[in-house]
């Protein structure tokens, strides 16, 4: 049985396509056959931090649009074998979407995929709202500050109004978790930022996990490689930890997603710092 | 590209008046015979009952099932005698051809049929014996009930009743009803009890972190609740023309 996943926030920059491409890359580690699409039309970017830029000839609304087979437009991971990339248009606007066309789409790669991750454009236009329509689950996307958080409680609530699932009407609801990224425990502690605590009281949602703000996240897109490849990192190892969630593991949320384990050297640095 | 820049002094200067349009809402009363003596008893008796509700409302006279009253004089002297009532009489609807025309003569305006709306409050207070404002059956009230949490940008109305929400209202979100406003949960958005100005309409809550409070149409916002405002479990309804906040503990 397939899963439809939407990864989407309302706000824009809080790390949707990053966290697509890592839980897209998590999942596939896992040896589930994925499939990541980028909604996001006009402003292509999954490509990108998936690092596949190159390779695009066909896109997603080329299939639509029946001007190229899905097999044609769908880019295979270098990395993982399990991993495939629908690229999104650069050159048209969300306009090109249609809900047929995009159910089309999603019915093909049902057929084929285990896990399907739609990476939701900003807003809640047309982009994000087909993005969303057809999920099974989805993956809400928040920093720990206000603006952010009220947008995603936005987008939680067209989750519950505005999608095939919820429009049925007998009760099936898209299942919401919350994935916080960019969190500074230090930050948090200061009161400069919200605490997770905080946003779960205002969201009312489970958590999916916790992303530390972290170097590595900004490093591994300038590289194009999902974060979660880079296992070392603190950020990697989160999504990683997030993903085993998502596939219904019960991993422990660890109390300071931040900290390193860190060795005897820079623990002496680190006080003396 | 002289008129141009013309239009465009025309527009940089401040208008002397500017037109705006606007709905009002009036109280319309359907006559359905002569304004004789029993008629003026039976008008005074409903005034009595709520005193308040109809001084100096706009009042429109509904022509349409009464017969005469063609003439400018029987207009004036029914103008007179409402206006000595404190009835602020400014038309006439559904009326004939010459019952405009003597409303014209008696300074009253003709205005075609509007659609009438029942008063909620007269409903509420009024009684059924009254010829003069045929009273219409009182609504079954619908209260309703939500079970999960109000999203921003999500607005629940209940038009014909209390609205129970066991969850939190966030931030940006809207909450109406005619009458009271239960919430089991945390208010950040907005609350509106007693929508069509049910005075005694309160609203009450687990914890009060509201954007804005109103009852029948007076409101406060967070800006002006101040910082002694209790905020768990509190209550907010009308006391007189002040929205008051209390605890309920």
């Amino acid at each position: 049985m397939s899963k439809v996943i939407v990864v989407t926030s309302g706000k824009g920059g809080v790390g949707k396509t990053t966290s697509s491409a890592a839980i897209g890359a998590g999942l596939a580690m896992r040896g589930h056959k994925t499939v990541v699409i980028d909604f996001d039309v006009g402003l292509r970017n999954l490509d990108m931090i998936m690092g596949c830029e190159r390779r695009v000839v066909f896109d997603f609304i080329n299939v639509i649009q029946g001007d190229a087979k899905l097999k044609q437009a769908l880019i295979k991971d270098r990395r993982l074998e399990n991993l495939f990339i629908l690229p999104t248009s650069q050159t048209r606007d969300k306009d090109a979407l249609t809900k047929e066309g995009v159910k089309a789409v999603l019915d093909e790669l049902r057929e084929e995929f285990d896990y399907i991750v739609c990476d939701s454009p900003a807003g809640i236009e047309r982009g994000a709202h087909l993005a969303m329509y057809y999920a099974d689950e989805a993956v809400v996307v928040t920093n720990p500050e206000v603006s952010s958080v009220r947008d995603s409680d936005r987008v939680l609530g067209l989750l519950n109004s505005k999608t095939a699932l919820a429009e049925k009407g007998d009760g099936s609801a898209v299942k919401a978790q919350l994935l916080l990224t960019r969190f500074d425990q230090n930050r948090s502690a200061n009161g400069e930022m919200m605490s997770v605590d905080d946003v779960l009281e205002i969201l009312a949602i489970p958590l999916l996990g916790i992303i530390p703000e972290s170097t590595s996240v900004l490093k591994a897109s300038n590289e194009g490689t999902p974060v979660s490849l880079d296992e070392k990192s603190p950020a990697g190892k989160a999504y990683l930890d997030a993903v085993g969630r998502l596939v219904g593991e019960q991993i422990e949320m660890r109390a300071n997603p931040g900290e390193q384990r860190r060795g005897f050297f820079q623990r002496l640095l680190g006080r003396t710092a | 590209m002289q008129s141009g820049k013309s239009a465009a002094e025309v527009v940089a200067t401040v208008k002397p008046f500017q037109i705006r349009g606007r709905s009002f809402t009036a109280v319309a009363l359907h006559l359905t015979g002569r304004p004789d003596r029993a008629f003026f008893q039976a008008l005074e008796a409903r005034l009595n009952q709520t005193p308040l509700f109809f001084e100096n409302a706009p009042l429109v006279i509904d022509l349409e099932l009464a017969d005469g009253l063609d003439s400018a004089e029987e207009l004036m002297r029914l103008t007179a005698e409402l206006r000595r009532r404190k009835l602020s009489v400014f038309g006439i609807q559904s009326g004939t051809p010459a019952q405009a025309r003597a409303a014209n003569e008696a300074g009253l305006i003709s205005l075609p049929a509007g659609r009438d709306v029942a008063l909620e409050r007269v409903t509420r207070q009024g009684s059924r014996s009254v010829p003069a404002t045929p009273a219409p059956a009182p609504k079954e009230p619908a209260n309703r009930m939500i079970t999960q949490p109000v999203r921003s940008g999500q607005t629940v109305f209940a038009d014909r009743g209390d609205l129970v929400i066991v969850g939190s209202v966030s931030s940006g979100a809207e909450v109406i009803a005619a009458g009271n406003i239960h919430i089991y949960g945390r208010l950040r958005g907005r609350a509106l009890a007693g929508v069509n100005g049910d005075t005694s309409a309160r609203i009450f809550c687990h914890a009060l972190d509201a954007e804005l409070l109103a009852i029948a149409g007076l409101y406060r916002t967070s800006e002006n609740l101040g910082a002694d405002t209790p905020r768990q479990y509190v209550q907010v309804y009308l006391q007189g023309e002040v929205l008051r906040i209390e605890s309920l503990k």
